[in-house]
């Protein structure tokens, strides 16, 4: 522990360095204008202050969210257009309309998010480009409001020359200081882990009761808001608002070549990035032309990035230093498991009620193509037993759980739980007390063990996403289940570091912060070592005591039959029988599709 | 009437030529799981060829895809092994902005070696016409989906009938299983990388007598791929034509019916409308999601 605590330290010793840094930086930015009055630099770092504004916006979707937008050109356009139409249109200063910009950039980008929501992946990506093309295609042909390609001509700026570019300036370090306060603050609540959880794991995150659509558009507007006041003062700071100008799709690659540039995910790695980028954007403009080389230039920059230095070099930087400052030292995963300590109070919550039936699947289907994976499947799970489901290979067991956890849709068929019929999303199920670990665990690699922990949530409402990150109650829970699980030394590492049997138990651990009255075990013995198995096991028991209920999918027979009562047996798709164990092990079905006619369990039942 | 059925003709002939364009791309989503937002700049770049073969030596743009074809396969291939095959196993957004990044590169290639004017190739009947019961129909364009449809045609053939394009349309399956079997993964992707830009070549030999282009011109492309996509699937021939003649269909229609300036719109409207009401794709191809559970 004391060789990662000291390099823990170390490093955040090192950030001072950083923060004398930044704050010089700050204090260079603020002051410049006021002691040079060299408009070339000026216009530079204004032009810069515009592409950082919208990398530190993008950053919140794309580096945190994981999710790529290629269509940020299109909330500057927005911005500018409404600036400069309700100028020309109604009148008053264009800076008065600068928020009224922001929060048309902000209901676009909900919109889009409400159309991309139910979509993974590429969709995204491609609704964004469409977005940006079909605003511009709006901004050509909507000749009364926009003026068309002939393009809108704001005010001349009315205040004194002596004062230069000042306004436009001091605005946009403006809102470059809010929207890395916001993207700050968001990384620090519940919306931060939201976003990590999902540009990590998507389908994970929603059975750990992330509501995802919600988060990615919570995201998306963060990553609009900003930009698009941004955009309303660039326009006017141009003075000429029109469609090919401001729905430019190189200025979308400009804002991601910085994130991906200066470090995504990280806080001032998209500052880092537009800095880099605004002084080849004025090289390719004023040396070389414009046009074909900056096509050229950033086009390649864009391929280059990707191919070389695709973290960014924020992150390639960070990453060099912790690994010189951790030569030497003896890594504290792959050591021997932590000891283990029983659950605090809160017993289980009320007296079980002999019988009922918790979960109840009827007549479940589903097909892939031809394959019948589950085929008219029913079962029940009653309350406060450990269910144990068995089968061959493919005979469905991990489909269903899938079913019921709406990792995957059914194609026919009820599943009812604690008297509801389940119906909703992943993240309602949890909120329902469902919880679930996967074959091949799924934790979130790039979060620490405590976040990976925290991460889950058990119901939602609009005032816990402000919620700090890691913090309260949710924060204690975490760390007495994580000594549960005797995890309690691993709290700060990143999740990707664990072994596999680790992982399992952060995984457990993840699906107890849920709190959950049902939990399904997806093969927690599969691949790990016969100590990991007897503490499987003998916690298993301890939550069963405390009134939890498992549905467990395992090969290991001497686990099961030792563990499980009862145990369903599912073949073909079906749950062919259900009984005691000494019950399923004399069935001549279960012997035919599963155990084999000469199967006797020799070793004592239980812990080996 | 008759100027529904004109429109329908229309729709029909140009949504061939879009089959073919959307072919390449399917078939290199298909294997490598890449979605090549370059495609619409490697069409204009094979209409940009086909113009030179018929201002510089007289070959008719249609039959220019003797050339253009082995051409843009043999670019195919080099831009396979320099700058995509890096990227094997990378999630699907590094690829998507790494051949944007080329579209933009290719986009400032061609307006230095063809300039940033509008071209288009002009053969003895491009201004002819088949008039069958008073419908029109301009020659180019039959011409055009006529060798689209061959072309379709042999590409399935090859898919279907040799051993190379059944590994293809292993690997397509199953790449793990594919590989199991025997197939040489790394070879197929080349491979199947190039015919998919070979493809595209022949389409932009079409493109180069049915639109004027210049290398500004494939956004529109980039448009039109992406929303056969949404419309059809992905990583099946079919979907992808099926997909292909309903926009070639939707674009004809609000040209006629709409305006001319609002039919650039119609590829976007489409994305929004199929995404937001089944955001699996109209066909979307269901692959079991399980496997690596």
């Amino acid at each position: 522990m004391s060789g990662v605590g000291s390099a823990l330290d170390t490093l955040t010793e090192s950030r001072t360095p950083w923060r004398v840094l930044i704050a010089v930086g700050a204090l260079a930015l603020v002051a410049y204008p006021l002691v040079s009055d060299d408009l070339f630099y000026q216009n530079m770092i204004i032009l810069s202050l515009v592409f950082a504004i919208g990398a530190v916006g993008l950053n919140v979707i794309m580096g945190y969210g994981g999710y790529i937008s290629l269509g940020q050109s299109a909330f500057i356009g927005l911005g500018a257009y409404t600036v400069g139409i309700a100028t020309t249109k109604i009148g008053g200063d264009p800076f008065v309309w600068v928020p009224a910009a922001g929060v048309v950039a902000a209901l676009v980008a909900a919109l889009l998010g409400l159309i991309a929501m139910r979509t993974r992946g590429f969709a995204f990506v491609i609704i964004t480009i469409a977005a940006l093309f079909i605003l511009q295609i709006v901004a050509i042909n909507w000749d009364s409001l926009t003026n068309g390609t002939s393009g809108i001509t704001p005010p001349l700026p009315r205040w004194d020359l002596d004062y230069q570019n000042w306004p436009f300036y001091y605005s946009l370090v403006a809102l470059l200081a809010g929207s890395l306060a916001l993207s700050w603050w968001i990384r620090r609540t519940k919306i931060g882990t939201g976003l990590l959880a999902i540009r990590e794991d998507e389908d994970k995150a929603a059975t750990i009761g992330v509501d995802t659509p919600v988060y990615k558009i919570i995201g998306f507007v963060a990553s609009a808001v900003f930009l698009g006041m941004a955009g309303g003062i660039y326009g006017y700071y141009l003075g000429f608002i029109d469609p090919i100008g401001m729905f430019d799709i190189v200025i979308s690659v400009q804002i991601i070549l910085a994130v991906i540039l200066g470090g995504r995910g990280t806080l001032w790695g998209p500052v880092l990035g537009a800095a880099l980028i605004e002084p080849l954007n004025e090289l390719s403009n004023q040396e070389l032309g414009g046009g074909n080389s900056r096509l050229l230039i950033f086009g390649g920059l864009l391929a280059l990035t990707i191919l070389l230095l695709p973290k960014g070099i924020i992150p390639s930087v960070r990453e060099l230093l912790e690994r010189r400052l951790r030569r030497g030292k003896a890594a504290l995963v792959g050591g021997r498991l932590g000891a283990r300590r029983a659950l605090n109070g809160r017993p289980g919550p009320e007296p079980v009620r002999a019988g009922r039936k918790l979960l109840e699947v009827k007549g479940l289907v589903k097909h892939f193509g031809g394959v019948r994976a589950v085929d008219g499947c029913s079962f029940a799970v009653e309350e406060g037993t450990i269910s144990g489901l068995i089968g061959p290979n493919g005979s469905g067991k991990t489909t269903v759980f899938n079913l019921i956890g709406r990792t995957m849709r059914a194609d026919a068929g009820e599943i009812w739980f604690d008297g509801e019929r389940l119906a909703g999303p992943p993240w309602r199920r949890a909120y329902a007390g469902l919880g679930r670990t996967f074959q091949i665990t799924r934790v979130f690699g790039e979060m620490t063990v405590l976040e990976n922990v925290v991460a889950p949530l058990r119901s939602f409402s609009w005032g816990q996403l402000r919620a700090g990150a890691v913090s309260g109650d949710d924060a204690k829970r975490a760390e007495e289940l994580l000594e549960f699980v005797g995890m309690g030394e691993y709290r700060d590492q990143p999740a990707r570091a664990l072994s596999f049997g680790q992982r399992k138990l952060i995984e457990l651990a993840q699906v107890l912060m849920l709190d959950p009255k049902l939990i399904l075990l997806d093969e927690p013995a599969g691949g790990i070592n016969p100590t990991l198995i007897a503490r499987m096991e003998e916690m298993i028991r301890e939550l069963n005591q405390r009134g939890k209920t498992f549905l467990i999918v395992e090969h290991n027979m001497p686990l099961v039959l030792g563990l499980c009562d009862p145990v369903l047996v599912l073949a073909q798709g079906q749950c062919i029988c259900s009984g005691t164990s000494a019950e399923i092990q004399r069935d001549p079905r279960v012997l035919d599709a599963y155990l084999g006619e000469d199967f006797s369990l020799e070793e004592p039942v239980g812990v080996r | 009437m008759t100027e529904f059925i004109q429109a329908t003709a229309f729709g029909l002939l140009i949504g061939g030529v879009y089959a073919l364009f959307a072919s390449g791309l399917t078939l290199i989503f298909g294997v490598m799981k890449v979605i090549n937002i370059a495609h619409g700049a490697l069409l204009i770049l094979g209409a940009f060829l086909t113009f030179t073969l018929w201002e510089q030596l007289g070959l008719d743009p249609l039959a220019a895809i003797v050339v253009t074809t082995p051409l843009m396969f043999a670019l195919g291939w080099a831009m396979y092994s320099t700058v995509v095959r890096p990227l094997r196993g990378a999630p699907l957004s590094s690829t998507v902005l790494l051949t944007f990044g080329l579209a933009l590169v290719l986009e400032a290639v061609m307006g230095l070696v063809w300039g940033n004017q509008s071209r288009s190739a002009r053969p003895s009947y491009f201004d002819q016409s088949f008039d069958i019961a008073g419908i029109v129909l301009p020659r180019a364009q039959v011409f055009a989906c006529a060798v689209a449809i061959l072309v379709l045609t042999l590409l399935y053939l090859f898919l279907a009938r040799t051993w190379t394009g059944r590994a293809i349309r292993a690997a397509s399956a199953n790449t793990e299983g594919a590989a199991l079997v025997g197939v040489n993964i790394a070879g197929v992707s080349a491979l199947t990388f190039a015919v998919g830009v070979a493809t595209v070549g022949a389409a932009g030999s079409m493109v180069s007598v049915l639109y004027p282009f210049l290398p500004g011109s494939h956004y529109i492309w980039i448009a039109r791929v992406l929303s056969i996509i949404v419309l059809g699937g992905l990583g099946s021939l079919q979907g992808a034509a099926v997909g292909a003649v309903l926009l070639g269909l939707a674009e004809v229609y609000t040209q006629t019916y709409v305006s001319a300036a609002w039919a650039t719109a119609v590829p976007y409207v489409l994305i929004f409308v199929v995404l937001f009401l089944r955001p699996q794709g109209l066909m979307g191809t269901r692959l079991r999601e399980d496997v690596a559970l």
